[in-house]
Order: structure tokens, then C-alpha cells, then sequence
């Protein structure tokens, strides 16, 4: 690719994923770091990497064998329910967190824990399923010659393993990285549960100080990282189970006496994940305990509608923008990614805006753009874009690369050879062989962008977001609204995926 | 004048030398057969001459005009005009058999109507006629590797590299194509430089045959 389209593309990221870090970053004085060293930070700290080892040993525990069960086995309706499995990752945490708080009277640590598990164990589960069904059948048969069973486990296992902890350390960095869902149920009520991210939170509104705030935020950081950098290793690996030219598909496993109890347990997270919080929602919006009618409900969404309406289009704007955005940009990064020389060098600096606490980017975004020369930009909706696409388009450029990788290398050397310059063939070669997987960073990015709140809440221009909306109405008492509006939100979010697998043929591409 | 003339180019990929102080000269309507065991550097030859892979030291030439000068590169591959058959055909899948040769004769700056007309112009003479619309996943090899030819010869080139070109084919197919390259080359007046495994299939069209191992030149008769 031209290195002229690879600079503006990169000079674009910069301003917008790396230049809030830095401003940040060199606002830090020795004075905010002696904060780090308190027992208190100690504790904090200690707190979140055991709240996101746990969730990701959880997330590990239920996303294997979903995976598994969905892409490998003659498990009833498995075609189903796989892509209805991915349904509790989209569906904001703080939404999961409302809902089972009141359905099962849950408060603090066990709250938390489970909620964070619900929400990402589809991260596992995509992974591994993808992994399980492009492991060539000749390899399982020639493991099945020669051990049986045990020895197929024994030869595929090492292949689907990798990207599953790849989706376990992401559950991990999204599970500590998310603010809201502790701060619900400590707001609850006793007993709290603090975790890291909520004192940088803390310490932004107490003092402003973006040093402060930085100095906070550097271990959080750093385990991020910790986890963030071997995802992104085993994401590499896990691409050994990747499709080859003459690829044989794997057989299905039957499971005998066992495919009920299994569509049982698959059928059991859907529901524990989207259905059952959907159900609520659905119950509360239509009246809920006064008792519910067809009335209530229709009352609920006009006045979520009513209400709303300007919240609910500034978020799909947003989202709209901040996704186009990141597919044009994340494809000419993600292309330089698999293909510049040294392009891998990129990929940690990529991962940066999405490895620091998301609350720590938002202060950044204030104090990047505030000032008299962008004021017309901080002030609008357009800001909440710049601050959704610096964060989100690793993911796009991750789905590209990935998907880059897996192009035939020819195809852009015969259009090279037909006289296509650099942009003709990104254009017309590289995107359209892409699409299912452009569509899918377009729908994931439009997704988070939608959910998104940690990131957003201390951005006055994001203050008239749907989801700020909910997040300010539900601490001041929950109603028949506030489900609507939730119910809305979930609409909007799962619509895109919808309308995908009831019009393509091709499966969308959601991975990084 | 010779079509290709290259003067101890070496092609160095980090500690590996892909090609070493390779001097080489292909004559013009010549069908050079490059033949070598794996890793030999054949494809990595092609792909210096097309302009794909830049070399590190030396002179490379097409038609009497310097292409590349050490690693500076004079004439970058998409202005060299050179016909390239990919071992694999590298059919873009989302175009249909017509849209490859069309999008070929719109880089060229050809007019729409035009490019129709010899899209179906080409694959009548690789006797894919009624074949336009096809797409490449529900071609078989055979098909795939002629409108892969078909569209390597709409850029008009003088040289034609083919990488591999039989590879995918069974016997009967394999005549077929080595039948098409020799009236090809006959009708034209191309130059040929043709990598393969195996040469005794296209020994017959063939006027020389370079040898290659460890990217150097073995023996060349």
C-alpha cells in the first residue's frame, strides 16, 4: 500500500487515540505518583485483578463448551442458538446489572462477578467456536486413526485453546476496565464493592487533576497490558487453526444421549444472558409490579420516545459516524498491520486507547479539545465520534488485519500487475474480498459505540446519549421509562446484527 | 534488444538471499522455461521482473529501458505492462469471469463499452464464451487458469510471466493450455518466461531452459 495513505491514516489515529494520552500523560508530576503508594490503592488494585481473573476463569468455564457445543456438535437447533449467544456481550453490563439486582435480590461482589461473567462469556465462546469449526477434518480423522476420541481431543484442543484465552483475556481487560457495573450495585446498598477504575473516577471529581488522574490510572494500566499484549499473541496463534486452501470441514460429533442436557445448558446462558433480562425489562416496562398490560407498556415506550427521542438519535448518529470512521480507517491500518514491513510494530500502540481506563480517556478527550480554537467541536455531538473512534478502531483495524491475513497476497499483486494504483486496489480488490468482515467491524464498533458510558459520562457533549440517560435515570428511581428506553437501546443495538443474517448469506466477521 | 536483461541482481529477504548476483537476458518472442527444485528462487525471479519484490543490488531492464537500479525502483510494477499468470489464477472473487479483463482494461483507461466488447473478445479466444458472467467460485481449474490468461493478456503485454501455470491441471487440460501459450506466443509475438516444476510438459514450446538452485544460475542450455 502507498505510504502516503498509510501516514494519513496514522497521523489520523494519533490525534485521535494517542494525542488525549498524551496531553494526559505530560500533565503527570512526581507529586500525583506518591499517591499510587497508599494501602488503599493497594487493596483496590489486588481487588480488580482477582474480580477480572475470576470472571475470566468464568467466562473460560461457560464460553468452551457453548463454543464447542454450537459449532461442533448435532446439539438441537446449535445454529441458533450460536449467534443468539452473542447477544449478552452487546447488551450493556449496567442493563444486566438492573436486571438481576432485582430479579434475584443481588448485591456486591457475587452481583458483580456473576453479571461481568453473563456479559462476557460470548467473548470465549466466539472465539473457540470459530477455532473448533476450522480445524481441518483430515487432522482430526488422522488423530481418530490412531487414538480414538482421546486423541482428537488431545490433537485440536492445543489449537482451540489459544484463541479461547484470547477471549478470556479480553473478558478479563472489558471486566476491569468497566465502571458501571460495580458502581450499580454498590449504589444499591450495602454490601459495596469498589474496584480500581471507580477511584479514577473518584479522584477526577474530587481535584480535576488530570495529573492525578494518570497517576491513578497507571497500574490499571499496566494490567491491562498484562493481559491485553497476550491476547493479541494468542489471537496470532490462534490463526494455526485457520482455513487452508483445499480446507475439509470437521464432522459434527454426535452427542447421543447427551444432546438435550447440552441444548439445556447453551439454551440455559442464552436465557440467563438475554432473554430472562430482556423478559424483565419487558415486564417492568408494562407496568411491572402495579400490574401489567398492553396499555402500560405502549404508555412507557411513547414516553421513552417522547421523552428521549433527541437522546436516542444523537446515540445512533454517533454511532453511525464513529463506525463508518473506524471500517475506512481500520482498514487501511489493519492492512499496513499484516502487510507493511514492521507493520506489527503498530499493534501495541493501537491497543493503547482501549488498554487505558476508559473513565482516563474521557478526561483526555476534555483535555485535548477543550480550549477557544476547538470549542465549536468540544461543545458538539461530533465529539462524542472523535472520542468513540480513537477508542474503538483497534477493533476494526484488528478484524481487518485479521481478515487480510487470510487473502490470498496474489489477488492485490494481479491488480498491481493490471496497473491498479495503491487506493484502487484497497478499494476495489481488498474491500469488497473483505466485506463480511468489514461489515462485522462496522456492527461490532456500532454496537460498543452504542453501549459505551464509562468512557463518556465525564464528556459534557456526551451527556445527551441514550445510555447517559438511563445511567442518570436509574439512580433516581426505576420506572416503566427507563425499561422502555433500556428495551429501545437493546432494539437499536442488535438490529444491525439482525438485519445482517436476515439478508447475507455470508456470517459476519465479529472478531478481532 | 532483449526483453528482460538482468545484471547480477541479488534479492536479499533479511540473513536469506533469495537470488544471488543473478545475470540473466531473455530475447524478444524467446520462451524461457525456469526450472528448479523448491526455494530455488523461480518465483522470486518472476516476481523481480514483474516489479512484485524489489532487489537489493543490481540492474534489471525490460525492453532496453532500466526498470530498476540497485534497490531504487524506476518503473513500479503497475506501469511495467506485464502479463502475470498467477499459479493459483489469484481470480478476484467477488468479480464475475468479464469484470476480471474489464477492470484489467479500466485501469488502461478504456472506454465501458469497449472493455464488454473485448472482455468477451478474450474469453472467446480461451473458449469461455457465454462463460461473462460467471463467478470464480463455480469455475473449475481449467476455467479459472484461462480466464486468468485471458486476463493477464488484456493489458496488451509484450511479456508474459506464468508462475506455475499447469499446476492445478489433470493431463488433458495441461495440452489444452500448452497448446493455447504456443499459438499465443506464435500469433503475438510474446516473450515467455515460464516457472515450472515440472518441464518436461512444456519442454516442447520452450526454446531454452534455465535452471536455478539456491538462486543462482545452475546451468542454462
Amino acid at each position: 500500500m502507498s505510504r502516503p495513505l498509510v501516514l494519513v491514516a496514522a497521523a489520523l489515529f494519533a490525534l485521535l487515540g494517542l494525542a488525549p494520552l498524551a496531553v494526559m500523560a505530560a500533565r503527570v508530576t512526581p507529586e500525583d505518583l506518591t499517591a499510587l503508594f497508599t494501602l488503599n490503592a493497594a487493596t483496590l488494585l489486588g481487588r480488580t485483578a482477582v474480580y477480572g481473573l475470576g470472571v475470566a476463569l468464568l467466562a473460560l468455564a461457560l464460553g468452551v463448551p457453548f463454543g464447542f457445543l454450537t459449532a461442533r456438535t448435532d446439539m438441537p437447533l446449535a445454529s441458533a442458538l450460536r449467534p443468539l449467544g452473542v447477544v449478552p456481550l452487546f447488551l450493556p453490563p449496567m442493563m444486566l446489572a438492573m436486571v438481576w439486582t432485582a430479579v434475584a435480590e443481588m448485591r456486591g461482589a457475587p452481583a458483580a462477578y456473576f453479571v461481568s461473567a453473563l456479559s462476557t462469556f460470548p467473548l470465549v465462546a466466539v472465539f473457540a467456536a470459530r477455532a473448533f469449526e476450522r480445524i481441518d477434518g483430515r487432522l482430526e480423522d488422522a488423530a481418530r486413526l490412531v487414538g480414538g476420541t482421546r486423541a482428537v481431543l488431545r490433537a485440536t484442543l492445543p489449537l482451540a485453546l489459544p484463541p479461547a484465552l484470547c477471549g478470556a483475556c479480553l473478558a478479563f481487560v472489558f471486566t476491569i476496565n468497566d465502571f458501571s457495573v460495580p458502581d450499580y450495585v454498590s449504589w444499591l446498598g450495602l454490601p459495596k464493592f469498589s474496584i480500581y477504575a471507580d477511584s479514577i473516577y473518584a479522584t477526577w471529581r474530587i481535584d480535576a487533576s488530570p495529573g492525578r488522574a494518570v497517576a491513578m490510572a497507571l497500574p490499571l494500566l499496566v494490567l491491562t497490558l498484562l493481559m491485553l499484549l497476550p491476547a493479541l499473541a494468542l489471537r496470532r496463534r490462534g490463526a494455526l487453526a485457520s482455513i487452508a486452501p483445499d480446507f475439509r470441514s470437521p464432522a459434527r460429533i454426535a452427542l447421543g444421549p447427551w444432546r438435550w442436557p447440552a441444548f439445556a445448558f447453551c439454551a440455559g446462558l442464552i436465557a440467563l444472558g438475554a432473554f430472562l433480562p430482556l423478559g424483565r425489562l419487558l415486564w417492568e416496562a408494562g407496568g411491572g409490579p402495579r400490574g401489567w398490560s398492553t396499555s402500560e407498556l405502549a404508555a412507557a415506550f411513547s414516553m421513552a420516545l417522547e421523552r428521549s427521542r433527541g437522546d436516542v438519535r444523537n446515540s445512533v448518529v454517533s454511532a453511525l459516524v464513529t463506525a463508518t470512521a473506524c471500517v475506512a480507517l481500520g482498514l487501511v491500518l489493519g492492512h499496513a498491520l499484516e502487510r507493511a514491513k514492521r507493520g506489527r510494530a503498530l499493534e501495541p500502540l493501537l491497543v493503547l486507547p482501549l488498554a487505558v481506563p476508559a473513565v482516563l480517556f474521557g478526561i483526555g478527550i476534555i483535555v485535548l479539545w477543550n480550549r477557544d480554537a476547538t470549542a465549536a467541536l468540544y461543545d458538539s455531538n461530533a465529539l462524542v465520534s472523535v472520542l468513540l473512534t480513537g477508542r474503538f478502531v483497534v477493533f476494526a483495524a484488528l478484524i481487518s488485519a485479521g481478515a487480510v491475513a487470510s487473502l490470498d497476497p496474489s489477488l492485490e499483486d494481479a491488480a498491481r500487475m493490471a496497473g491498479a494504483g495503491p487506493l484502487q486496489r484497497l478499494t476495489r480488490i481488498v474491500a469488497p474480498a473483505l466485506r463480511s468482515s468489514l461489515a462485522g467491524g462496522f456492527v461490532l464498533v456500532f454496537v460498543l459505540s452504542l453501549r459505551e458510558l464509562d468512557a463518556t459520562l465525564l464528556v459534557p457533549a456526551a451527556n445527551h446519549t441514550a445510555m447517559f440517560r438511563i445511567f442518570n435515570q436509574i439512580h433516581f428511581g426505576r420506572d416503566a421509562f427507563v425499561a422502555a428506553l433500556a428495551l429501545l437501546l437493546v432494539f437499536l443495538i442488535v438490529l444491525p446484527g439482525l438485519l445482517w443474517s436476515l439478508f447475507a448469506r455470508k456470517r459476519l466477521e465479529l472478531l478481532p | 534488444m532483449s526483453a528482460v536483461a538482468l545484471d547480477h541482481v541479488t534479492l536479499r529477504v533479511g540473513s536469506r538471499t533469495l537470488l544471488e548476483e543473478l545475470t540473466l537476458e531473455v530475447a524478444e518472442r524467446e520462451h524461457l522455461l525456469v526450472v528448479g527444485p523448491s526455494g530455488s528462487g523461480k518465483t522470486t525471479l518472476l516476481r523481480t521482473i514483474a516489479g512484485l519484490a524489489v532487489p537489493s543490488s543490481g540492474e534489471l531492464s525490460l525492453f532496453g529501458a532500466k526498470a530498476s537500479e540497485g534497490s531504487r525502483v524506476l518503473v513500479p510494477a503497475e506501469r511495467r505492462r506485464i502479463g502475470f499468470l498467477f499459479q493459483n489464477g489469484a481470480l478476484w472473487p467477488h468479480m464475475s469471469a468479464a469484470r476480471q479483463i474489464e477492470f484489467v482494461l479500466e485501469q488502461a483507461g478504456i472506454a465501458a463499452r469497449e472493455r464488454a466488447r473485448r472482455a468477451s473478445e478474450l474469453l472467446e479466444w480461451v473458449e469461455l464464451r457465454g462463460f461473462e458472467q460467471r463467478m470464480p467460485a463455480t469455475l473449475s481449474g481449467g476455467e479459472a487458469q484461462r480466464v486468468a490468461l485471458a486476463r493477464a493478456l488484456a493489458v496488451e503485454p509484450k511479456l508474459l510471466l506464468l508462475d506455475e501455470p499447469l499446476g492445478p491441471l489433470d493431463f488433458e487440460l495441461r495440452s489444452a493450455l500448452l497448446a493455447k501459450l504456443g499459438e499465443l506466443q506464435q500469433r503475438l509475438g510474446l516473450t515467455i518466461v515460464h516457472v515450472t516444476h515440472a518441464p518436461d510438459e512444456a519442454r516442447a514450446i520452450a526454446t531454452r531452459t534455465l535452471r536455478l538452485r539456491g538462486g543462482r544460475i545452475e546451468e542454462s542450455r
